[in-house]
This record gives C-alpha cells, sequence and structure tokens, in this order.
C-alpha cells in the first residue's frame, strides 16, 4: 500500500539519485555521438573528444592530471584495481605486507583477503572505539614491508572521518603505497592531489548524482600497477575494454557540480544532521549514536536503540514510508550485524539494533521533521513489544 | 477502509508463493518476507549466502504480486531451537523431528514477533492445514496434509494465523500459480528433505557438530533383543527405529532396527513383530484445544502420512501423556511426534519420549 504521504529517502549512502544536468550531458552519448572512442574516423573522434575532456575534468575536481584518472565501473572495482593492482606489481620487490582497517567496505576486505590468498602478509589496523585508526598502530603497522595500504577517507556506515592526507605522508616516507576509498568523502572533505600524497584514491559515480556503474581510480603518475583486466590499450592497458562514454561525461559533470556547491551542501546537511540526532536524542535519550566522538562527515546517522532491532525497525519504517538502512546487507538481503560496528567494540545487541540514515539531496526539514516524530514511535512499540515478551 | 495487514512467510516454493497470491486477490495488504535460517558458509564471509535460490524465487513472486518483501534473519535463533536441538536429539539415541520444532519456535514464534513490529493483523504459510473457527484442520488434500508438524504452535497462534492453501490440493495449488503467472514456481519440485540437510546425509551434520569420540558416532555393538550381540554398527546416531539399511542379515525374518540403548551404546534389531507398538509415551505435550480427560479416546498418528490409529488416553500428567492403542503401531520412535485428532481437528501432539509393549495378553476388544 503507497504511504499516506511522501516517501522520505534516507538512504543517499546507498545510492542518490542522477541530477538532471547529469542526465542531459549523457544523453547525445546514447544518440547521435555514440562512436567508439578507439576509433580513428569522424565519429570516434568525437567521442574520443568527450573521453578525453571528461577525464581532464574528473581530474580537475582531484587536483589530479588527465593520465591520472582510470575510469571504472564503480567503487568496487577501483578498490580491487589500487590493492591487487598494488600488491602484484611490488609482490616481487620484497613489499609482502598490505594494511587496511576493519571497518573498510567489503570491497577493500575482499581484495585484502584475496592479496593475503595470493600470499600477502595482511594487517589490520586497530581503531578507537569512535571509528577513527589508532594513530601507534598506523606508525607500526606501516613499516617498510608494506607494499599498500588502504584507509577509507569516510566510513560508510558511521561517517567518521580518517587523517588520510597525515596518513599519506607517513606511508610516503616509509616507501608504501597509499590507497583511499574516498566513496563516500568525495564532496565532503576537500581532496587535492597536488596536496595531498595519496596514491590511489577511488570514487563512484552514482553516490554523487551520476549513474551506477561508473566511477574513476585516481592513479599516481610513475605508481606501479598491474591491471586486473588483459586486453586492448584503453586506458594505457590498466582498463581495458571500450569506455562507457557516456557514463564518464555523466561522472565528470556530477562531480563538478558536487564540488561547485559543496561547502553550502555540507553546512545544510549538517544541520539537518544535528536537528534529526537531537530529535531522537530528546525523545530516546538512550539511543546511542555511533562515532559521535569522531570527525564525522555531515551526511550520516548510525544510531542504535537498546532493545530493538534493526531488522524490524528497519521494515517498520520502511512500511511508514521512510527508506533508512542497516548493518550490511549481505547478498540474499538479510540483514547481518554490522562488521564496522563490531569492530570499533559495539556491544552485539547495540550492533544489531543499528539503524543508519544518510542524507542528501533530497532531504528536507520536513522529512526530518517526520523521522523524529515516526521513529521514537517505532521505537517504543518495538520497546512494548521487547518488554511484553519477556513479563 | 484500510486494508488489513498480513505477513506471509516465503519460502520461495510454490504453497507459500499462491498463499501470497491468494491473500492479495482476497484484499489483504500483504506483505512478504522470507526467513534466512541457517548458512553453511558462515565461516566464508566472501562467498555467497546459502538458500540464496529461494530467497530470490520468493522476491521474483513478491515483485509480480506487487507488494514488498524483506528477508528476515533468524539464523541464530533457528540455529538454537532447532539445529542444536537435532544434534542433542540424535547424540541421545533419538529421531529428531526439526520441522515440527521450527514450526513451533521459528516459524509460528519467532516470525510472529516479526508481525508485531510492522503491526501486522495476521500472519499467513503455505502449510496444508486449515484453521476453522480457531481450530486447526486437517488440509483437504488428504496426501499434502501438514497438521501432523503443527501440533506444537502456541494455540494463541490460531486467531492471527490464515493458511490460504489448506483448501486446495496439490495440483489446484499448481494450477492457481500458473493462473496468476508466478511460471518461476509454478513447476517447483516438492522439497522432501530436512532443509538445513539438503543432501539427506545428516549424519554429516552430526559428525560436523559433535566430538570425534562422541558415542553416539562411536562403534557399538548391534544386538537381539534378548541380549545376544550380532554385529557391531559405528554409530548409534546412524540407525533410527524401523530402519533396515545396515542391520545384519542371515535370519529367518526380515530384521528391523527397533531399539536404540544409547547407555549401552547398542542398536537392537528385532523382528516386524518386535517393531510394533501397543501404546505411546510422549512429553511437552501442547494442546490446541481444550484438553481431553483420561478415558478419552483420540485419533493418534506417529508418522507423516502414516493412517490415524485410534487410541485411549490412560494416563494424564503436566505436560506428559500416555495412550494405549486399540491396534499395535510399527515403529514408534523417540524423539519423532505423536499428533492426536478428533475427526479432522488436530487436537495437539507431544514428542514421543517411548513406546509401550503390546497389551498381548489382554487385547481390548471394543468397549
Amino acid at each position: 500500500m503507497p504511504p499516506a504521504v511522501n516517501p522520505i529517502y534516507l538512504d543517499h549512502a546507498a545510492t542518490t539519485p542522477v541530477r538532471e544536468e547529469v542526465f542531459e550531458a549523457m544523453k547525445p552519448f546514447f544518440g547521435p555521438r555514440f562512436g567508439n572512442p578507439s576509433s580513428t574516423h569522424r565519429w570516434g573522434r568525437e567521442a574520443r573528444a568527450a573521453l578525453d575532456e571528461a577525464r581532464e575534468r574528473v581530474g580537475r575536481c582531484l587536483g589530479a592530471r588527465p593520465d591520472e584518472i582510470c575510469f571504472t565501473s564503480g567503487g568496487t572495482e577501483g578498490d580491487n584495481l589500487a590493492i591487487l593492482g598494488a600488491w602484484r606489481a611490488l609482490k616481487e620487490k620484497g613489499r609482502t605486507a598490505v594494511v587496511t582497517t576493519p571497518i573498510e567496505h567489503k570491497a577493500i576486505l575482499g581484495a585484502v583477503h584475496q592479496a593475503a590468498r595470493e600470499g600477502a602478509e595482511e594487517r589490520m589496523l586497530s581503531m578507537t572505539a569512535d571509528g577513527v585508526v589508532d594513530p601507534a598502530s598506523f606508525d607500526q603497522l606501516v613499516d617498510q614491508d608494506v607494499a599498500v595500504c588502504s584507509v577509507m577517507w569516510v566510513n560508510n556506515e558511521i561517517g567518521s572521518i580518517q587523517p588520510i592526507p597525515e596518513m599519506a605522508a607517513t606511508a610516503k616516507q616509509r616507501g608504501a603505497l597509499l590507497h583511499t576509498d574516498a566513496v563516500q568523502a568525495f564532496g565532503k572533505v576537500p581532496i587535492d592531489a597536488q596536496k595531498q600524497q595519496f596514491d590511489f584514491l577511488t570514487i563512484s559515480g552514482h553516490k554523487i548524482g551520476a549513474p551506477k556503474g561508473i566511477g574513476a581510480l585516481f592513479i599516481r603518475r610513475g605508481t606501479a600497477l598491474e591491471p586486473l583486466m588483459h586486453g586492448g590499450t584503453q586506458d594505457r592497458g590498466r582498463r581495458p575494454g571500450t569506455e562507457n562514454v557516456a557514463a564518464a561525461v555523466g561522472l565528470a559533470r556530477a562531480a563538478e557540480l558536487t564540488l561547485a556547491d559543496w561547502e553550502q551542501n555540507c553546512a545544510r546537511l549538517r544541520k539537518l544532521r544535528q536537528k534529526l540526532e537531537a530529535g531522537i536524542l530528546s525523545r530516546v535519550p538512550d539511543a546511542v549514536i555511533h562515532g559521535k566522538g569522531a570527525e564525522r562527515a555531515p551526511h550520516i546517522v548510525n544510531v542504535s536503540v537498546p532493545g530493538t532491532d534493526s531488522e524490524s525497525l528497519l521494515m517498520a519504517l520502511d512500511l511508514r514510508g521512510i527508506a533508512a538502512s542497516g548493518g550490511s546487507a549481505c547478498q540474499s538481503g538479510s540483514i547481518s550485524p554490522s562488521h564496522v560496528l563490531t569492530a570499533i567494540g559495539v556491544r552485539p545487541d547495540l550492533a544489531s539494533a543499528a539503524v543508519r540514515m544518510s542524507l542528501g539531496s533530497l532531504t528536507t526539514d520536513e522529512c526530518i521533521d517526520r523521522v523524529i516524530d515516526v521513529f521514537p514511535a517505532l521505537v517504543a512499540k518495538a520497546r512494548q513489544l521487547a518488554t511484553a515478551e519477556q513479563s | 477502509m484500510t486494508r488489513e495487514r498480513v505477513l506471509v512467510a516465503m519460502s520461495g516454493g510454490v504453497d507459500s508463493s499462491v498463499a501470497a497470491g491468494l491473500l492479495v486477490e482476497q484484499g489483504y495488504e500483504v506483505i512478504g518476507a522470507t526467513m534466512k535460517l541457517f548458512c553453511h558458509g558462515e565461516d566464508v564471509p566472501d562467498r555467497p549466502c546459502c538458500s540464496l535460490d529461494s530467497v530470490n524465487d520468493a522476491r521474483r513472486v513478491c515483485e509480480q504480486l506487487g507488494i514488498p518483501h524483506y528477508v528476515l534473519n533468524l539464523e541464530s535463533r533457528f540455529g538454537h531451537d532447532v539445529v542444536d536441538n537435532f544434534v542433542d536429539e540424535y547424540a541421545r539415541g533419538r529421531t529428531p523431528i526439526p520441522c515440527v520444532r521450527c514450526n513451533t519456535f521459528t516459524k509460528f514464534r519467532d516470525f510472529l514477533k516479526k508481525a508485531d513490529a510492522i503491526d501486522a493483523r495476521w500472519i499467513a504459510t503455505g502449510h496444508y492445514a486449515r484453521v476453522v473457527d480457531g481450530e486447526l484442520v486437517r488440509g483437504v488434500d488428504e496426501n499434502k496434509d501438514q497438521t501432523y508438524f503443527l501440533w506444537g504452535i502456541d494455540r494463541a497462534v490460531l486467531s492471527r494465523l490464515i493458511l490460504p492453501v489448506g483448501g486446495l490440493d496439490k495440483a489446484q495449488t499448481r494450477a492457481r500459480a500458473h493462473a496468476m503467472g508466478l511460471e518461476v514456481i509454478a513447476e517447483k519440485p516438492e522439497s522432501q528433505e530436512i532443509c538445513f540437510v539438503p543432501d539427506g546425509d545428516y549424519a554429516r551434520i552430526l559428525e560436523q557438530r559433535l566430538p570425534a569420540d562422541a558415542p553416539a558416532l562411536s562403534r557399538g555393538p548391534i544386538v537381539m533383543s534378548n541380549g545376544a550381540v550380532v554385529g557391531e554398527h559405528n554409530g548409534f546416531a546412524r540407525y533410527t527405529i524401523g530402519q533396515r539399511r545396515g542391520v545384519p542379515g542371515g535370519f529367518a525374518h526380515p530384521m528391523y532396527v527397533i531399539a536404540i540403548r544409547p547407555d549401552q551404546r547398542a542398536v537392537v534389531i528385532g523382528t516386524r513383530e518386535e517393531l510394533l507398538g501397543g501404546g505411546i509415551v510422549a512429553r511437552e505435550v501442547n494442546w490446541l484445544s481444550d484438553a481431553p480427560r483420561v478415558g478419552d479416546s483420540v485419533r493418534v498418528r506417529v508418522r507423516h502420512r502414516a493412517p490415524l490409529a485410534q487410541a485411549e488416553i490412560v494416563r494424564l500428567d503436566g505436560d506428559e501423556i500416555e495412550l494405549a492403542l486399540d491396534e499395535p503401531v510399527s515403529a514408534i520412535t523417540p524423539g519423532q511426534s505423536v499428533a492426536f485428532y478428533e475427526g479432522d481437528r488436530v487436537l495437539g501432539g507431544g514428542f514421543i519420549e517411548a513406546s509401550r509393549p503390546k497389551r498381548g495378553v489382554l487385547p481390548v476388544l471394543a468397549a
């Protein structure tokens, strides 16, 4: 049954709608400018020009040169290419360890586990209870044996921000490559490859108003990298296969639009989030907001209410027209306690009660008002049921 | 007018899919949910989940019916209430019946809580059984009737339970699936096995979960009822009452497992005659109607699809019951269920604790 009022989308960290301007920018490449950028005739040249331009524009958004931008299918591919590509290129040179954090996206953890299966020594950084890497652990684990270290800039579940520029500088001194998954960070923290010393950086289109299926990996010039796929010479052989010209153009447009007003946007989201958190805490004083003590990106709230479970809450929210998310949904769609919350020491009962709400372009004051109204009511009901069961 | 909300347990099979479709046709606000109950790959996080195909089928059906679909993770509760018990029972020399415990604890208790959480007035499943005037009644398809597995549910659940396919036979259900356009699942084969033992090799589950030197999986004697040792077995948990496979040959009559004596690690064999029991002791008895009294006569079923047998209640003691059978019944197996009926109504049931010998010298003739 359609909800009585307008549905509320609070899952911008999962994906975002394609921006109108982005859609418009892409259209010609589904029509007259359909050419293959590798072709030498006029159709090819038209596509090639658009692709080259898109590469330059994405590069500018990151402080990078065009040849440092590799278009990918999205965040997962970028993460895999960076970690496995770097590890495979460096393993013969005595750099045998791969470092990461236990709060990474599964794309990173999966790639690191694969490197371990290929012989890498896997090292996990320690985390604080607020979801920030323990600096002493970083200092200890990132040594001269490390091929690549990967730390996500903004955590997708709790929003905690890592000091990537400082970490990148330390890694550089020790000769280790540093990769950062910046899928949630782009448009939320200042990123500049000229000033910051990371070697790889992943972004994803659909988190910033471009379509699904496009992303980019920044690869610092001169960095060793073994491609994942083999074939043609597209993207200098780093990523063979005919390029997705339309989507690359869309990514470039979305990245520019995102950066054009990112500070105002962050201020707006921060204000909305403060209101949301304050509203929840005033009605549910024992609600726990994860990562609250850390510096956080402004679009993510992850809250657990003791005595509830996220599976039931998310269903009830959805049936009231409010879209939020739980821990990591597995392939079947069932929700397991989040590995991120578990890794930062959140109690199991709280981890399995976690609800992530992520704000963005569709979020208004009215949305927050309704959530502040509905969420505490659903929580009260869930707790009432839990109490009735115990008595 | 707001429609009444119903949460349907959807396995991805034809019965629960048609159940959901019928409720949509009847005008309910239907919410589909698939319970994720186990995952063999739990130690391998990179691998896709088990039971993924059934989840996908259920989701496709919900998409076609235009209703929301959720996946409910009941793994840890199912693991505790059903799988752990399954292993414990075999370790004690009994033959467990996990479907009954799944219905009792998982499908009609944990699932109901999820319905509460979303304010659903009703829950529904694809069981072949009916609820008539607040009582559980056998499904109209005699072959498919599943009430034998449902005796353990909380009586209060009946007032919130809809069983939409209980009035159909299997062929009609399949026809309805086709009529609804649910071609994905309309001809799906029946699932006959225990869901968490998909290859039927239950002993492997025991080997994984019990210590290597567990008595239930260790060698022991095969004996006759008079105590004579006639062979050796490699674990009494690999045997169940009524079984012929693994029983030594060379006797005048076919021999069957007639008892398991875990304290002696012994598997007892005997003739078809010795397999017969004249009475039943059951525990954890649950009533779905007002409890009968000692001396009342009921019909009992000791195995899925076994014929109904007439019996008299000779003792009622808390949640324990003893019945005397009018005619002896074969292979009354501790750990299995006994369900009690009056006509088509399910009165209740219990877990079989023991079989009592035939009345032999004093056959009860009709009073």
